[in-house]
Formats: structure tokens, C-alpha cells, sequence
């Protein structure tokens, strides 16, 4: 009974560095599924003038499930069942920090706002941004992200050894 | 749709103490009241309906009439900025928002209008048979008249235009009509509004319209809005020349003020147009005040 506990402890510790690694993976996913939003929006604004719920819409799954959903409370903001303000937008995302969230704010705000043209640079200033934003959590992910599994069983095996 | 461009607060009004149907314009400015045209009647919007006093109407800001323009591109302003250059946006369903602000200029084009600081929507009305008591003498022998439906602005000419294209379909007149509905403001989207024999163009400009319509649709008339122009003139030219019968309109009160307008002098000369239907908004808009043929001799009323 006694080491089953222990299997569990260690099983328990390597799960909780697991979900930590797992915010890492998150963001960096979403960094970069965000940077793929941004040269669609450049790309169909610029050939088929393409409405921006289109654009959401047509995203591929794959996309979609790694912006965690932040285009389903835009997408409720154009059909006007909410108002653009930070907590609607942000609904149910919790792995971002608040410059992040004020960045993608301030990028969603400017959506749909002027011309072809400025549009276009804006967008194309944000995707600059992103890009760093993609680069920091990519490094983040390497480092931390496996760090966050080993050290959730390094802990795991150390509660062992300290309990036996 | 409105209900997706209006801000809540006009809309419910709107909704719950206005007869919807009988609001033909709603003009909304910056910092002024909000003004409905009902039928002939202009009067202030206020919480509890309508008022003509000006302490009791509600106010637009700058920022509703930004947001009103936002939601009428569909969050997409870069999407309609071709219309918005023109000074307008329509909408699904026909709604035609014209806009005031500042027209951006670069080389000599207009570039967008930005600082938009007045919105009027023009509600589409289909009223059924409005064109009913004119069909006759637009039509002989199974043979439709080169016609100019004219009228001040707001008094009707393009719900006329939309119901006798119904009507044609109506009553089995199979010919080829081609809509050039270079604002979107005809076709409404209704179930048979424009009949079933018709062909649609929308958003070109005239003279690209009549001709790529003729090469490729065939059509035995072409029904068009608004005439304007020189080049719109000339494109009306071509397609009569072309053997097509042209049932168009044009923004004019009178028959006097017709003939000085500039233009017009060819359709006049050449007698382009063998019937003229002259509507009013004296007894509210569509009122029609008389037909002439291409001598201007009334042949009705």
C-alpha cells in the first residue's frame, strides 16, 4: 500500500510540473497561432477585402483550438452580443500577462477600423510584435517547459526518498 | 439589420414606439438631435417616440455615429471603403447609409473619409403595386417605352423602378431584365423583389455596367438608378443604339428644371427616353404627378 502511495506521489508531482509546461506550450501556440491571424488578415484584406468574421470563421481547426477562443468573443462582439472591453475578450484565458493582454487589446480594437491601406500597416506592425512575442515564448517553452516536467519528478522522488 | 447597425438605445425606441415601417429616413449628425423623416413630416427622436420639441429629442454623439458606420461595414470598414469613397455604404437588405466627414485626398483621388460626423439611413420600402398605376402607359403592345422615372430625392423613383420590374415578372412579360444597381439600393433582398427574370450587376459604375451587361446577358432592358452623368448618358446611348430598352431614373422636380439640366441635352435632342414619369412627395413620397411622352405632352393626369 505503502508504495503505491508513493508511485502516486511521484505520479502527482510530474502532473502538476506537467501543467505548468503545458502554460508554456499554451502560450507559445497561441503567440503563434495569433502571428498566422495576422498574415491571413494582411492576405485577404488585401486581395478579396473579406469581412473579418469570414476571416475568424475560415480559420482552420488547428488554429482555432490554439487561440483559445479569444476569436469566438470577437466573433460575439461583431454579432453585438457583447461590448469590446478587455475581460470580454479575454474570457476564459488565463495564461497571458497584462502588457500581453493589453497589446492584443489594442490590436483587436484597430480591426476593421480604416482602409485597405492602413489597415494593412497596422496589422503588419502588430505581426512585428507578435513575432518577438513568438520568438520569447518558443525560448520560454524550450526552457521551461521540459524544466517544468523534470522538476515535477525531481520533486516527486524527492517527497519518496524524504517519506521512506 | 438595423438592429445589428443601431446602437440599442435608438433602436429600442425605435422598435417599441415608431411604426418601423413608416420611417423613411433617420438622420443622426454629431451632437445634434436625431431627426426621423416619416413619410413627408420630419420630427425629432425622443425617448418616448417622436416630438417635435427640441428639449425632449435625444442627441447623437460623434462616437455613435462612428460606431454606426462600423457596424453598418460589418466591423469592416476597409471592406466597403470603395462605397465609403462614394459617400455611402449600403448594407444587406438594401439599407443605403450616405456619410458626412472628411474626404482624404492623395494625388488628386480620394483615398477614404475618415472623421465621420453625420450618417443618413434610408430605409428601403417595397411598397407592392406602387408602380401599378403608370404600367400601362410605360408599355405598348408588349413593347416597354425608353423611360425616366424623375423625382426630388426621397420621393420614390427607385421603390417605383424595383415594383414594375416586379410587375413585368408579374404579369409574364419573360424578357431578359438586366438590374444595374450600381448602389445596391434596388435589389432588397426580398423574396421576388426584382421578379424572376432578372439579372443583377451591382456596384459597377454605368458605363462599365451597360456594356459588359450587354456582351454578356443579353438583356431586353436594362433598369438602372440615378442617371447623372455624362458618362451615364452615354452608356444609356449605347444601349438603346444596342436595341435595349433603358427604364431608368433620375433626380429632377419638374419638367422645366429637367430640360436645363446639364447632361441631359442629348437624351432631350435624340428623344432617348419615349416616356417620362414625374413623382412628387406632395401627398407623400411616390405621389405621381404626371406622365409625358418624348415631346413632353402629358399622356397622363
Amino acid at each position: 500500500m505503502k508504495y503505491v502511495l508513493l508511485i502516486l506521489l511521484v505520479c502527482v508531482a510530474t502532473f502538476i510540473g506537467y501543467v505548468f509546461s503545458k502554460k508554456y506550450r499554451t502560450r507559445a501556440n497561441f503567440f503563434q497561432a495569433l502571428l498566422y491571424l495576422c498574415q491571413k488578415f494582411d492576405i485577404e484584406i488585401n486581395f478579396s477585402r473579406e469581412r473579418l468574421k469570414n476571416i475568424f470563421e475560415s480559420l482552420d481547426e488547428k488554429n482555432k483550438n490554439n487561440l483559445k477562443g479569444i476569436d469566438k468573443n470577437f466573433i460575439s462582439f461583431i454579432d453585438k452580443e457583447v461590448s469590446l472591453e478587455k475581460e470580454n475578450l479575454f474570457k476564459g484565458i488565463t495564461f497571458l500577462k497584462e502588457d500581453e493582454k493589453d497589446l492584443i487589446y489594442t490590436f483587436f480594437k484597430s480591426l476593421g477600423r480604416s482602409d485597405v491601406d492602413s489597415q494593412s500597416k497596422e496589422i503588419k506592425n502588430f505581426q512585428s510584435r507578435f513575432e518577438t512575442l513568438v520568438t520569447q515564448t518558443n525560448a520560454e517553452n524550450k526552457k521551461y517547459g521540459s524544466l517544468s516536467i523534470k522538476l515535477g519528478v525531481i520533486a516527486g522522488l524527492l517527497l519518496v526518498v524524504i517519506f521512506i | 439589420m438595423l438592429e445589428k447597425i443601431l446602437p440599442d438605445e435608438i433602436y429600442n425606441v425605435l422598435a417599441k414606439r415608431v411604426n418601423f415601417k413608416s420611417i423613411n429616413e433617420i438622420r443622426i449628425r454629431a451632437d445634434k438631435p436625431i431627426v426621423l423623416l416619416i413619410g413627408s413630416q420630419r420630427t425629432f427622436l425622443s425617448h418616448s417616440g417622436t416630438t417635435s420639441n427640441i428639449k425632449e429629442a435625444i442627441f447623437a454623439s460623434k462616437v455613435m455615429v462612428e460606431d454606426i458606420i462600423f457596424r453598418a461595414s460589418e466591423c469592416s470598414i476597409y471592406s466597403v471603403n470603395e462605397q465609403i469613397k462614394k459617400g455611402f455604404i449600403v448594407t444587406k437588405g438594401g439599407i443605403r447609409l450616405g456619410i458626412g466627414g472628411d474626404l482624404i485626398e492623395e494625388n488628386n483621388t480620394i483615398k477614404t473619409m475618415t472623421n465621420f460626423s453625420s450618417v443618413n439611413i434610408r430605409l428601403p420600402h417595397e411598397i407592392k403595386n406602387c408602380s401599378l398605376y403608370a404600367f400601362d402607359y410605360l408599355i405598348d403592345e408588349n413593347k416597354v417605352y425608353n423611360t425616366l422615372v424623375m423625382s426630388p430625392p426621397g420621393a420614390g423613383k427607385t421603390t417605383f423602378l424595383r415594383d414594375f420590374v416586379r410587375q413585368l415578372s408579374e404579369r409574364n412579360y419573360a424578357y431578359n431584365v438586366l438590374v444595374l444597381d450600381e448602389r445596391g439600393e434596388l435589389d432588397i433582398g426580398t423574396l421576388g423583389c426584382i421578379g424572376n427574370f432578372a439579372d443583377k450587376i451591382s456596384f459597377a459604375k454605368k458605363s462599365v455596367g451597360f456594356e459588359n451587361g450587354i456582351r454578356s446577358l443579353s438583356p431586353n432592358i436594362i433598369v438602372t438608378d440615378e442617371l447623372g452623368q455624362e458618362e451615364d448618358i452615354d452608356a444609356v446611348n449605347y444601349a438603346i443604339n444596342c436595341g435595349v430598352t433603358v427604364f431608368a431614373s433620375v433626380h429632377c422636380d419638374t419638367i422645366d428644371n429637367f430640360l436645363r439640366k446639364p447632361n441631359f441635352e442629348k437624351i432631350i435632342k435624340n428623344k432617348l427616353f419615349q416616356r417620362y414619369v414625374l413623382l412628387s412627395m406632395k401627398n407623400g413620397p411616390g405621389t405621381l404627378e404626371g406622365i409625358y411622352n418624348e415631346n413632353f405632352s402629358r399622356v397622363r393626369l
